[in-house]
């Protein structure tokens, strides 16, 4: 590391210093998902510097995603007269939400090198099935049908528009996260691109949680199972007790 | 409006499930049957994960048949020590069936299991009322109704270690009530059902209980039954919600109340008939959903 010092030092002189760069930040850097969670907006703010004109002249994308999640994924296959579910198969860590937002489509913003990179877009997630990585025509059917069945719910998501440029060099990107989000740790990340050259980069984390009564069921639920059980008996209990003297004739 | 539950991790409408709750409390109310086995079929069709509507269902029962059996608790039709058998027997089907449960879960074969073993009870149980509810309103209103057989029948009264249950009016071995128990206790945990239509046959047609004590003996075991399948599920399948037990209880109390007054108005054979009808239209939706190519052919879970 100490011999590399003047070479990088070297290599920071010689390389002109960006003309370009974005920053972000998050409003909410915690999401909540209490009892009457429908779903929350997120709102990404974020300046460019050293462009004079950014709303005409560059491109941003941002992508939300997180927490990395193993999946299993099972084919309904007819069998004599009833569809049944067939063997699963272990969708080897994807994220549980991916959003995307962009200027323009991605495809038309970076170049494919780019996406591929830095996984813009579902597509370059690099999503693969246990046993079935590399050549192989089942994984890349479970795979597909995969991303295709996260679509359909909802938790991947590209979506063109919805980026703000305010005053200035400011930005603001609006990102629905749906019912559905699964709690965890998220990474926002955003692109800065002009004429298809990657400009600069920033990103900021982001925790999604369940608090409330609706986090203290779910605790209680999973760390003390035969506890909460008794409770649930005993509230069924107190609560057809309850009934019956309300209807007492 | 939407809640989300803690269990089955989804947001609903509560007004929905408040709804479907008194939807189903004013069959039960108005034919005097439990619901568990047209609730948990409708909390599937509404999207509930099948595992967590059966743990569900399994509480609400609890509630359901507290309240009724209050009433049969003050005109002493419950027979405690033959309800104590079905208990026992009941009990331990309990556990036999969150094991069944638990196989299948692991398989991940559960909704197909629940789904084919409802299309079977409810379509065997929905044509045998058919046709004897139909053949009860053919019958002329003079012809004389079957009576009750005073005496067990031979191979009951075989067994050993008769003793006597004195509201029950029988001399009867208790391994027949501790078997009937058994199987309802399996259905119970496996269906989220009490098992009422199950337990009432066949005390009234096998072990040949008098009918005055046979509805209240039947709620006694469903709520001791359906309380071991709640505390089970819930120590082996985290799939009980209490807020969405809570939200159809609501509505299944306010629904009962409006279908018992409605019940009065119709005749015992055009009830059972109607009934028979909704039985049968359940199965047949299920057995659809079982036979039709699946809108999406492929099911994704997360590995927790």
């Amino acid at each position: 590391m100490i011999r590399l010092i003047p070479f990088l030092f070297i290599l920071a002189t010689v390389t002109p210093a960006p003309a370009a760069d974005i920053a972000v930040a998050l409003t909410n850097e915690r999401i909540a998902v209490d009892t009457g969670f429908s779903g929350a907006k997120l709102t990404l703010f974020g300046a460019v510097e050293g462009i004079a004109t950014p709303r005409e002249t560059v491109d941003i994308i941002s992508v939300i995603q997180g927490p990395a999640t193993e999946f299993k994924i099972r084919k309904l296959e007819k069998n004599k007269l009833i569809w049944t579910p067939g063997k699963a198969r272990i969708i080897n860590e994807a994220p549980g939400l991916y959003l995307t937002t962009s200027t323009r489509p991605i495809g038309d913003i970076a170049p494919l090198p780019d996406q591929a990179a830095y996984r813009l877009g579902a597509d370059f997630l690099g999503v693969t099935v246990e046993d079935h990585i590399g050549d192989d025509i089942t994984g890349s059917v479970f795979a597909n049908a995969f991303l295709s069945e996260a679509e359909d719910a909802g938790l991947y998501h590209d979506q063109v528009g919805g980026i703000e440029f305010k005053k200035g060099a400011l930005f603001a990107i609006n990102v629905d996260l749906p019912a559905n989000t699964p709690v965890g740790e998220y990474t926002a990340a955003v692109y800065l691109y002009q004429d298809g050259v990657l400009l600069g980069r920033d990103s900021a984390a982001l925790i999604v949680n369940k608090v409330g009564i609706e986090r203290q069921i779910y605790d209680l639920a999973h760390e003390r199972p035969v506890s909460y059980g008794l409770l649930c008996v005993v509230l069924s209990l107190f609560a057809g007790w309850a009934a019956a003297l309300a209807f007492r004739k | 409006m939407q809640i989300y539950l803690p269990i089955a991790e989804i947001p609903v409408d509560p007004f929905v499930v408040i709804f479907m709750g008194a939807a189903v409390g004013f069959l039960s109310g108005m034919f005097g049957v439990g619901g568990g086995f047209l609730m948990t079929p409708l909390l599937i069709f509404y999207g509930i994960p099948p595992a967590v509507a059966v743990g569900t269902e399994a509480s609400q029962i609890v509630a359901s048949s507290v309240s009724g059996v209050l009433a049969h608790l003050k005109r002493k039709t419950v027979d405690f020590l033959m309800g104590g058998f079905l208990v026992a027997g009941g009990g331990l089907g309990a556990v036999v069936g969150i094991k069944i449960f638990r196989y299948f879960r692991a398989l991940g074969q559960i909704e197909t299991f629940i789904s084919i073993t409802y299309v079977v009870f409810l379509g065997a149980i929905g044509a045998l009322m058919m046709v004897e509810s139909l053949r009860a309103l053919l019958r002329s209103p003079d012809a004389p109704r079957p009576k009750r057989k005073h005496r067990s029948a031979e191979w009951m009264a075989a067994m050993p270690f008769a003793m006597r249950f004195r509201r029950s009016q029988l001399y009867i071995s208790p391994i027949p009530p501790i078997i009937l128990g058994f199987f309802v206790g399996v259905l119970a945990a496996i269906m989220g059902v009490g098992g009422g239509f199950i337990m009432v046959p066949a005390m009234l047609y096998i072990l040949n209980m008098p009918t005055n004590v046979v509805i209240g003996t039947s709620l006694f075991q469903i709520i001791f039954v359906t309380a071991i399948a709640t505390v089970l599920h819930a120590a082996a399948n985290q799939t009980v919600d209490i807020i969405l037990a809570l939200l159809l209880l609501t509505g299944g109390v306010i629904g009962a109340q409006i279908g018992a007054r409605a019940g009065r108005r119709l005749k015992g054979e055009q009830l059972r008939a109607l009934l028979a009808l909704i039985v049968l239209g359940v199965c047949a939706r299920l057995l659809f959903g079982l036979v039709t190519p699946p809108a999406s052919p492929f099911i994704v879970e997360v590995v927790s």
